[in-house]
């Protein structure tokens, strides 16, 4: 090592700025990722709790532990943190910025400073989020959709959730911005787009999906804001605007928003699944092609939450003939990943089974989706709990359980520390049955009728009710189990020197755990495809000892 | 037998087609990686083998689904399309939702908090919305459709059976959303004829009374 | 991966062909920002065509295209202050950046004049007479103040970003080698440009 300063961990060195500053003014990828992981938890466990409350109130019809009132600002303050401060940052802004430069074998990202510049942003969204918690007037009981006309009638401070939002957005924005001129400017010598590890394909096709979609609900979002503010009447029905077009709107960003929660999350999976074969993954171009595949086709698809208000016969036919299509990119990833395990050398350690749950998990939530697609059934089951099981096993079985694979999978590289494997896996099987507890009652009760953003419910839905809620204690139990395993291995004093303990191929495993600042001490030039493993005897003795 | 009475066959059908499909799917999906993950275990000291991919397979993996979700999508379609056309002869009955109950009207002005119609018989309801948007839901006839203040609505069904059922509000609306229940009541022809009459006489008794009031 | 050690010497890093990638994303998503816009801006003429004719009347096309003109020709400034820095004309560039802000401020006075006017009349979101005109009416009324608002307020935007940048040309910071700042800022300016091209055959010629 020529350069000693180099080889000090992004934890440790020191910059222009000390003690906290020198966390909440940096501009090192690896710095701004740590700071979205922690705060992104933060939401998580809140978002947790909020809904481990709504659970508990359901577990019997009738009043039983909060009134209507505030189960209905419950529901919307889960939904607005868990989708805009847990699953959509979760992924691009927490890994992509901690291992997209690595990856690619690049210093940092294209813009650091606007990197911070969305950290910041992020920051500013969520303070307002909470402040509106705690303003007079109460917070927002409009659902994370802020269906007009109630969100411009509810008395409830409707207001700051809108400008949260926005903020945010505009955060998410300069993240997929950056990650573009990042991924086409940044890559060594000799990587080629083909060459890249296809999480970063992923977050690629991502990006692209941040910035094209997000302006649409900024602005939507604003004109919410300024009907609220002036009665503009733009979406007003009484002064003539039009509810349903404030629909449309909604779901052109929101539907494609589902997809930059969940391609990131299948990349993660992409990458877990060679490494813990130990052998190639299986059709690279067509994991590839089928991300941007999604993101193109996803984009099309909005009016499929909209199939109830009556539309014409028409665009019903096309929205719900594209939905169906737009499955089968997911099925051939899908495919290709169980491909993948065929002849390999297979180790089960608690990263790929994340990996394998989100399989289980995410195929639930696809082919309730292709359920949801038909239009005769889309009438009866739209809107009821049905829903509410098809999006929890989508975005937290899916986006979710991607991310707890991605923090098992890079966390000894992040920290310099290895969990207990044993924990981990206990930790996991907790979790996948809970979760199954959880959500699956839900399937049942909504194709029986129970409707959803319910407070209280007819008697005969209780036994569903009274499982699910049983089924949330299993889960946080799991939760608590996973994070105290991580909370310990970061407490303990032994650091982990393996540099590669999963034996990947990926750029990230060639260098130090805890990476200097910069990364690399010299930039790799790439010759060879992320998942050649050339290894295979190797693997087999070390497993040995 | 009558357009429509087989709603609720058709939806059921599209359900279990798909779910059937998908359930096999699933198991298939999750059988292989099971099986996969035992037999080339790393335990079991084999090597790997990479495999870089098979076309071929590729697109049989692409095709079947193509074909698989365009017989969904033709299942759902034909199981939506007699929503849309309403019988000619079908009986109107216009539905106001509001924060938060509804009220159907009938031709003859008799209003009622539950939906009473005789069994058989197509019943087209026209929907309408004072405040919020709302959505008009009957889980046992499998259907819903919303009801909007600025966008006139309507949807119809033909009750096969006498009976009660459930009407549920399925748009969020507000505080008491979860309380917006209603019921539909399908009556005998006879039943229900009689009770439209007996309806339309207390009407008009309560008209000529709160008139009466009024003249003194 | 196999890997081959090449030692890089430089570490500050400077791209401008990043810079100007990432410059044209960001005003692509200012553009699409628009676009919804006036995909509403479409859907409710298309409702209320009529109504929409005669709101459109009761806009001042004089002013209207006074504005344009001068948002023109404050987009030729805009790059006849770039040519400059690239000639190593600092004085001239500075010149023209000046005059750019000059007429953006005159586009924002005007644009002052016309709203009070619009005001004085009674005219805006709420106001009785407004509330007593039809449906299309109160629209066309609502989207003519959110959307030149939000043009205008780019306008504002755009002015501190220009005088921030002839700052910097004094300075020296943006110089002939290393124009890009003033670049993106030219860019920006003719995005705020183009939005209004769009928006003056909207709001006041087609009736
Ligand atoms: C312990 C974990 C969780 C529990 C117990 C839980 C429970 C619930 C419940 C009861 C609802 C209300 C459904 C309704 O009445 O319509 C809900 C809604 C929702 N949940 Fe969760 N949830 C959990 C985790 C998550 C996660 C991890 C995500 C995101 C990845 C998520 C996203 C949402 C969203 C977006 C809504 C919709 C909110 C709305 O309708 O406005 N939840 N959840
Ligand atoms: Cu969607
Ligand atoms: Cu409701």
């Amino acid at each position: 090592m020529h350069d000693k300063e180099q080889s000090v961990s992004y934890l440790d060195y020191k910059g222009k700025h000390s003690g906290i500053f020198a966390w909440i003014l940096s501009t090192d990828h690896k710095r701004i990722g740590l700071l979205y992981l922690m705060a992104s938890l933060l939401f998580f466990a809140v978002g947790v709790t909020f809904g481990f409350l709504m659970r508990l109130e359901l577990i019997a019809p009738g009043r039983t532990i909060m009134d209507a009132q505030t189960y209905n600002s419950l529901f919307t303050l889960h939904g607005i943190i868990m989708i805009f401060l847990f699953v959509i940052p979760g992924l691009p802004a927490v890994f992509g910025n901690f291992f997209l430069p690595i990856l690619i074998g690049a210093k940092d990202v294209a813009f650091p400073r606007l990197n911070l510049l969305s950290w910041w942003l992020y920051v500013l969204g969520a303070l307002l989020a909470v402040i509106s918690v705690f303003l007079p007037g109460g917070p927002a009981d409009t659902g994370w959709t802020f269906y007009i006309p109630y969100s411009i009638r509810s008395t409830t401070n409707v207001m700051p959730a809108l400008i949260a939002a926005f903020i945010l957005g505009f955060s998410s924005i300069l993240t997929g911005l950056n990650f573009i001129v990042t991924i086409h400017r940044m890559r060594a010598p000799g990587m080629t787009f083909f060459k890249m590890p296809l999480f970063a394909w992923s977050l690629y096709a991502t990006a692209w999906v941040q910035i094209l979609a997000t302006p649409i609900i900024g602005i939507t979002l604003l004109l919410v804001t300024i009907e609220r503010m002036f009665g503009v009447g733009l979406f007003d029905p009484a002064l003539g605007g039009d509810p349903v077009l404030y629909q449309h709107l909604f779901w052109i960003y929101s539907h494609p928003a589902v997809y930059i929660m969940i391609l990131p999350a299948m990349g993660v999976v992409t990458e877990i699944i060679p490494v813990f074969s130990h052998r190639t993954i299986f059709g690279y171009k067509f994991i590839a092609f089928s991300s941007c595949a999604i993101a193109l086709f996803g984009s099309m698809v909005w009016a499929h939450h909209m199939f109830t208000v009556g539309m014409s016969e028409t665009a019903q036919v096309i929205f719900s003939l594209l939905t169906f299509l737009v499955a089968i990119p997911s099925a051939i990833k899908v495919f290709n990943w169980v491909a993948t395990l065929y002849k390999g050398s297979i180790s089960t350690d608690a990263p790929l089974l994340y990996a394998l749950g989100f399989i289980f998990l995410f195929s639930i939530g696809g082919f309730t989706g292709l359920i949801q697609g038909a239009l005769s059934v889309n009438m009866h089951i739209h809107d009821t709990s049905f829903i509410v099981a098809h999006f929890h096993y989508v975005m937290f079985g899916g986006t979710g359980f991607g991310i707890f694979a991605a923090m098992h999978y890079w966390f000894p590289k992040m920290f310099g520390k290895m969990y207990n494997m044993k924990t981990a896996k206990v930790g996991f099987w907790t979790l996948f049955v809970g979760f199954n507890t959880l959500y699956f009652p839900m399937f049942v009760m909504g194709w029986l009728g129970m409707p959803r953003r319910y407070f209280d419910y007819l008697p005969e839905f209780q036994i569903y009710h009274f499982i699910s809620t049983i089924g949330s204690w299993i889960l946080i139990v799991g939760l608590i189990i996973m994070f105290t395993n991580f909370i310990k291995a970061l407490r303990s004093k032994t650091s982990y020197t393996n540099i590669n303990p999963w034996s990947g191929e990926t750029l990230e495993w060639t260098v130090p755990n805890k990476p200097p600042l910069e990364n690399f001490e010299v930039i790799p030039t790439i010759t060879a495809g992320p998942y050649e493993y050339k290894d295979n005897d190797e693997i087999l003795t070390k497993e040995d000892n | 037998m009558i357009y429509g009475s087989n709603h609720i066959d058709l939806v059921n059908d599209a359900f279990w087609f798909i779910t059937g499909i998908s359930a096999l799917l699933l198991f298939v999906i999750t059988f292989l990686m099971i099986y996969f993950v035992f037999k080339y275990n790393r335990k079991k000291g084999k090597k790997a083998v990479n495999i870089e991919g098979n076309t071929k397979l590729e697109i049989l993996w692409t095709v079947i689904p193509v074909i698989l979700v365009m017989a969904m999508f033709w299942y759902g379609w034909i199981g939506y399309r007699d929503l849309k056309n309403p019988p000619k002869d079908a009986m109107i009955v216009k539905v106001t939702a509001q924060m938060w109950k509804w009220t159907f009207e009938y031709d003859n002005g008799v209003k009622a908090d539950s939906l009473y119609v005789p069994v058989n018989r197509a019943i087209q309801v026209n929907l309408h919305s004072l405040d919020v948007n709302h959505s008009f839901f009957i889980p046992a006839f499998r259907f819903k459709r919303d009801v909007l203040p600025n966008k006139n609505n309507s949807i119809w069904f033909l009750p096969a059976n006498v009976g009660k059922f459930d009407i549920a509000c399925a748009e969020y609306c507000g505080l008491s959303h979860s309380a917006m229940y209603s019921k539909v009541i399908v009556l005998p022809q006879q039943e229900f004829d009689n009770w439209l009459k007996t309806e339309l006489v207390k009407k008009n008794a309560s008209v000529t009374q709160s008139s009466a009031v009024n003249r003194k | 991966m196999s890997v081959v050690a090449e030692h890089i010497s430089e570490h500050v890093h400077r791209d401008d062909l990043g810079s100007r990638m990432g410059i044209w994303l960001f005003l692509f998503t200012e553009l699409v920002l628009f676009g919804g816009m006036f995909l509403v801006y479409a859907v409710y003429r298309f409702t209320y065509q009529q109504e929409f004719h005669v709101a459109a009347k009761e806009l001042n096309t004089l002013i209207g295209t006074l504005n344009t003109l001068i948002l023109l020709t404050s987009s030729l400034t805009m790059v006849l202050a770039i040519v400059a820095i690239r000639k190593d004309n600092k004085f001239l560039s500075i010149f023209f950046q000046v005059i750019t802000i000059f007429l953006a401020f005159g586009f924002m006075v005007n644009k002052y004049f016309e709203w009070m006017a619009k005001i004085h009349h009674g005219i805006y979101p709420g106001s009785e007479t407004l509330l007593a005109k039809g449906n299309g009416e109160i629209l066309f009324f609502g989207l003519y103040y959110v959307m030149t608002g939000l043009h205008g307020l780019h306008v504002l935007i755009g002015m501190v970003l220009i005088g921030v940048m002839t700052r910097f040309t004094m300075k020296g910071t943006v110089n002939s080698d290393k124009y890009i700042h003033l670049e993106a800022a030219g860019l920006y300016w003719h995005l705020v440009d183009i939005i209004w091209i769009f928006l003056f055959p909207l709001f006041y010629l087609i009736t």
